[in-house]
């Protein structure tokens, strides 16, 4: 990082694993990250980017319980956000506001709003439905499917529904589809599932092992990406599940997060296991006779990959688009580095 | 006066003559006189003559100029003139009288004559009309009978015909018993154009009676005609010449001549269906003779005369049939060309069933002998070009056929390594005997194919020095299609080509992720073998002989391009290479993942030895071990230890340096603990672990065992450990560290990566307190003699 990096860098104390675009934000760009130790007292900061993107500014620093495996800002209040958190064996997950005056208090407070309690294993992960406001909330542990009813104003949350994914299948994480707010995407050890929100049922699935992260398409309806330990990143149409639209390499090691540009069709964020950010862009593949071309001619097809960002000392587990300028995210490594980079001198030129 | 009597005698003739044509013809003496008149100042005496002469003028000149005897003279001679004058006045009237009263004469008499000429007219008139009124009373009296001897006549000549057709059958009978079969057909076609008109006038009524006893002998007479000249044009001991005739006759008689030679041709399709099935043992027997052509195989060559003949046989058929059908070529043709096509099905037959190019080149042979045959026979049949287009094709089946036999070779020794894994096969180098098969199978098969084409070159025949252009190409083309094929092949072997169009047919049941990894390891060797061996061998054998000569075009190229081909699988060799890496690092993480999640590491109890994940994470290495030992280069020692040396010294300071704080990390706060982390990261050389993959068996062991730690490490990040978790994994990775310096190349990164197992462990651990090293030590050597027994 301190010598022929682009990025704007932001250190937290600790490691950290988690790192989220504050979408309600408007008016500036900025990222909450919440810290992962063990033994000393957990931190979220609150990051904005300076106006001229040459400086990551900490507009906020909150102490928090607990060791923090999972964050995500709430995608219409800037204030609120949620956490998934765990001490030794227990764990627990959370909704919490940032105080009004942070800015004039010498050790602010957050402020929960809900727990989400009512987990009996491990909880994975809270998921926000990502395009606007809705009184809805995903929550995944080990085994369970939870739809929470929130209300932020009165400070409550209530198990709606709850589904058992079925005990031989660990559920590791999930995604919630930004054009429909009734589809859920959910990995698991060999598949991941797709489920409707109404019925509370599994609608369809894609039989693919080791998938480790997943993100829909923000742009494009029914197109999902995932990411596997070892087999890098597929792209799926989930009118055809049978076989991927489209395959990246991934990383040298295991591809842990991926994440499409909100903006621009075809734009992949990856991070590994291997100490690098990869950005990809996946040429529209409109039909199979592409997918046909691909497959033969691997070594006449155009480079998917468009750089790779490889100034990093450890594993990153998270990165995020900024959703206010599209062009710019953050990623974070396991040392708890934040580096803020812009995507514009990597893009192909028209 | 007898002399000027003469004179005055002519001069008045003349003047007579004037005086009677200027009475005549009154204008011509006024032109001649008019100078006259203009002279008369100057007159002389000779203007007497003249018309403008004046007497008193005249007189008063004379007077003067003249004497008196002059006039006394003048004047006796001018009373004699005067007279003179007066009597040839006279004797002008009296003639022109005389003329003019014959002249009155004569016109009355013509009055008198015409008179009488009106009478005799009517007369005439009258007559000519009787003399006509007779004449048609003649005629009309004459015409009835006359029509009637007409009619006569007709029957005459009719009657005549039919005592010709009435004799026609005793007299057909006698030619044809004396074989004048010319005659014979002359009489009856001269006897056909009665037929015709009996039968045209057959409704008239008048004729029936005659014509009816007809029919019967015109039938009798075609079959009676008939049937010896169809028999002699079928009968072959005709000669040809006699055949041609009869046909010529049958074709005068309106015989219908196309059915007759349908059935001729028939009979040829027939014999040439015979001649087909007889050819197939043919083909062989051919072939033996050219492989042994010392022995002189009896029953061989007898066959292959017995072909010979069958194909003189045909082509003398074909001579005489051409010579007896004036329009028949183009059905000759047809046959001749169907004959041709035959013998190449057959040839097409014997390529598919995998024959060598030297069974090909007899076959050829054979083909093109029979084909000049045919040729010199019929010679407009353009035989050669069709049997050179037919060859082309042959022999670029054959050369696809024969590629895609060696395919089917190669495939053969995977499924046959296959079904050794399947069956569990007790052997020492499974692998290193498949990839040795395999390698065998494409090399020494692509040798064997190239030779045998070779041979299609060196054939001397004028067919194939023809084709041999279009061979050298078709060879390029076809080796450069066979390694797409097998690019393709392979993809599809290892489960890499999702199409599911592509034939599958190769791979006999074997779904496409359950390929062994050892197999994978194979194909990418086999990549590799190919890009560096194989392809170089056969560019150098194509180059040298089957090159040059190409009849395709400059702007395409050569059609086989080792270099696309080698970049093709130079990057199959590298990506089946990761195909392997990946499964194989795929199950290693599989026993991690178990062995992480399964416990639960909080509650976890004291270390008593070291975990026995540890020997199922070694039987793995050593299971990799051996597969890439089997078949995987040794890479160049000294040249990695140079390169790595520099690395393993940062890594022994900064696991100096870790060490240290290990020990220090009891009394020190974690925080810092992670400052110097990092600041021993900041000052340390960072550590390369995914270099890229060579093609040697250090540098794949290497790779998949820097995977399976850092995954290690990964998962550790994922648990939080007491102290006596902490301790089982110091422990376990103690031990991992003094064995897996033997099995790995780049020591320095896999202590670098055990080392970062250990401090993940740290960092995730509650209480990290280290175990003593006596400890340590006693567990790792009592595992180390367990292993060891």
């Amino acid at each position: 990082m301190q010598g022929g990096s682009t990025g704007v860098g932001y250190g937290l104390k600790y490691q950290a694993r988690c790192i989220s675009d504050v979408k309600a934000d408007t008016d500036h760009t900025s990222f909450l990250t919440g810290t992962l130790s063990l033994k000393e007292e957990n931190e979220v900061h609150l990051i904005r980017l300076s106006s001229g993107g040459t400086e990551l500014i900490c507009e906020g620093l909150f102490s928090h319980p607990n060791e923090i495996w999972d964050l995500a800002s709430c995608p219409f209040d800037q204030r609120i956000f949620s956490t998934v958190f765990s001490s030794g064996e227990s764990y627990g997950a959370a909704i919490w506001q940032i105080p009004e005056l942070y800015g004039q208090l010498n050790s602010p407070q957050l402020e929960r709003i809900a727990s989400l309690d009512a987990h009996s294993s491990k909880i994975k992960c809270v998921l926000w439905w990502p395009t606007g406001r809705h009184d809805k909330l995903v929550s995944i542990d080990e085994q369970n499917l939870f739809l929470w009813s929130i209300d932020t104003s009165k400070k409550t949350a209530q198990v709606q529904s709850q589904q058992s994914a079925g005990m031989l299948h660990y559920l590791s994480g999930g995604a919630w589809d930004a054009h429909d707010v009734n589809a859920v995407a959910l990995t698991c050890e060999s598949s991941v599932q797709l489920w409707d929100l109404r019925t509370m049922k599994t609608t369809n699935s894609i039989q693919h092992a080791h998938v480790r992260n997943v993100d829909y398409d923000t742009k494009k309806k029914y197109m999902l990406v995932t990411a596997e330990d070892e087999s890098g990143i597929h792209i799926w149409d989930l009118r055809k599940p049978k076989f991927p639209v489209s395959e990246l390499p991934g990383h040298s090691h295991w591809t842990w997060t991926v994440k499409c540009n909100p903006e621009y069709e075809g734009l992949i964020l990856s991070a590994g296991t291997d100490s690098a950010v990869n950005l990809w862009l996946v040429p529209p593949t409109s039909d199979d006779s592409a997918l046909d071309s691909l497959v033969e001619s691997p070594t006449r097809r155009v480079e998917p990959l468009l750089h790779s960002y490889t100034d990093y000392e450890d594993s990153v587990y998270d990165l995020a688009w900024s959703s206010r300028e599209p062009w710019i995210f953050a990623s974070l490594s396991y040392d708890g580095r934040v580096v803020v980079e812009s995507i514009k001198p990597h893009l192909p030129k028209k | 006066m007898g002399v000027e009597d003469g004179e005055p005698l002519d001069e008045k003739a003349k003047r007579m003559r004037d005086l009677l044509s200027s009475f005549y013809s009154p204008d011509l003496p006024s032109a001649s006189l008019r100078p006259n008149a203009s002279f008369s100042r100057f007159a002389t005496l000779d203007t007497i003559n003249a018309t403008s002469f004046d007497a008193d003028h005249y007189m008063n000149l004379l007077v003067q100029k003249a004497n008196l005897e002059e006039l006394l003279k003048k004047h006796v001679e001018m009373a004699s003139e005067i007279k003179n004058l007066d009597t040839d006045l006279q004797t002008l009237v009296y003639e022109n009288y005389n003329k003019f009263i014959s002249a009155t004469d004569a016109i009355k008499r013509m009055k008198n004559n015409i008179n009488g000429m009106e009478a005799k007219m009517e007369q005439l008139t009258e007559k000519m009309m009787s003399v006509q009124s007779r004449s048609d009373g003649v005629n009309t009296s004459l015409l009835a009978k006359r029509e009637h001897v007409e009619k006569l006549h007709c029957t005459r000549n009719l009657l005549r015909k039919v005592q010709f057709i009435y004799d026609l059958p005793t007299r057909l009978e006698k030619c044809i018993k004396s074989e004048a079969y010319a005659d014979a057909v002359k009489f009856y076609t001269g006897a056909m154009p009665i037929f015709k008109l009996s039968g045209r006038k057959e409704p008239s009524g008048r004729y029936r009676s005659v014509s009816e006893p007809w029919n019967p002998v015109d039938i009798d007479d075609d079959r009676v005609l008939y049937h010896p000249l169809s028999g002699k044009v079928f009968s072959d001991s005709e000669s040809i010449k006699a055949r041609a005739e009869a046909v010529m006759l049958l074709n005068q008689l309106n015989f219908p001549v196309e059915t007759l030679k349908l059935k001729l041709f028939e009979k040829l399709e027939q014999f040439l269906l015979d001649l087909h099935l007889e050819y197939k043992d043919l083909k062989d027997a051919s072939a033996d003779v050219n492989e042994l052509p010392n022995q002189g195989n009896v029953n061989v060559s007898a066959s292959a005369a017995a072909h010979e003949a069958s194909i003189h046989e045909f082509a003398e058929a074909l001579r005489a049939y051409r010579v007896i059908f004036l329009h028949s070529e183009p059905q000759l043709f047809k046959l001749a060309q169907d004959l041709v096509m035959k013998e190449f099905e057959a040839a097409h037959q014997q390529i598919k069933k995998q024959l060598c190019s030297a069974d090909l080149l007899a076959i050829l042979r054979v083909i093109w002998t029979d084909v000049l045959l045919l040729d010199k026979v019929l010679p407009g049949a353009a035989l050669p070009d069709f049997t050179m287009q037919a060859a082309l094709i042959a022999v670029k089946d054959y050369i696809t056929c024969a590629l895609s036999h060696l395919l089917l070779d190669i495939s053969d020794a995977f499924s046959k390594i296959l079904g050794m894994q399947k069956e569990g096969t007790e052997e020492v180098h499974p692998l290193q005997t498949a990839f040795e098969a395999s390698k065998k199978a494409v090399i020494q098969g692509s040798m064997d194919v190239l030779l045998d084409f070779h041979h299609l070159l060196n054939e001397n025949s004028e067919l194939l020095l023809k084709l041999r252009g279009f061979t050298m190409d078709w060879v390029q083309e076809g080796f450069q299609n066979f390694f797409r094929k097998v690019h393709n092949y392979f993809l599809l072997l290892c489960g890499k080509s999702n199409s599911a169009s592509q034939d599958r047919n190769l791979i006999e049941g074997v779904p496409g992720d359950k390929v062994p990894a050892g197999l994978v390891l194979v194909v990418a060797q086999l990549c590799h073998f190919i890009e560096n061996s194989a392809i170089p061998r056969i560019t150098e054998e194509i180059a040298s002989s089957f090159s040059g000569g190409g009849v395709r075009g400059f702007e395409y190229g050569p059609a086989f391009v080792p270099a696309e081909i080698c970049c093709t699988f130079r990057a199959d060799g590298e990506m089946f290479l990761h195909l392997y890496i990946k499964m194989r690092t795929q199950r290693i993480a599989v026993i991690l993942k178990k062995r992480f999640t399964t416990p639960n590491w909080v509650k976890h109890k004291e270390p008593r030895e070291v975990h026995m994940f540890v020997d199922l994470l070694l039987q793995e290495f050593e299971a990799i071990g051996a597969e890439a030992k089997q078949i995987l280069p040794q890479g160049l020692h000294h040249k990695h230890h140079r390169t790595d040396s520099n690395g393993s010294t940062t890594s022994s300071r900064g696991s100096t340096l870790r060490d240290s704080r290990m020990s220090r990390s009891n009394t020190q706060k974690a925080r810092s603990q992670l400052l110097e982390a990092h600041l021993a990261k900041l000052f340390k050389q960072k550590m390369e672990i995914f270099t890229k993959t060579e093609n040697t068996q250090e540098s794949v062991i290497t790779t998949i065992l820097k995977l399976s730690l850092k995954s290690l490490q990964e998962l550790v990040r994922f648990q939080t450990f007491n102290r006596s978790g902490f301790q089982q994994i110091q422990l376990d990775i103690q031990f991992l560290k003094s064995t897996l310096k033997d099995i790995a190349e780049d020591e320095a990164a896999v202590d670098f990566l055990l080392d970062e197992v250990i401090e993940a462990t740290t960092e995730r651990c509650l209480d990290p307190v280290p175990l003593e090293p006596p400890i340590l030590d006693r567990l790792v050597n009592a595992k180390l003699t367990k292993t060891s027994q």
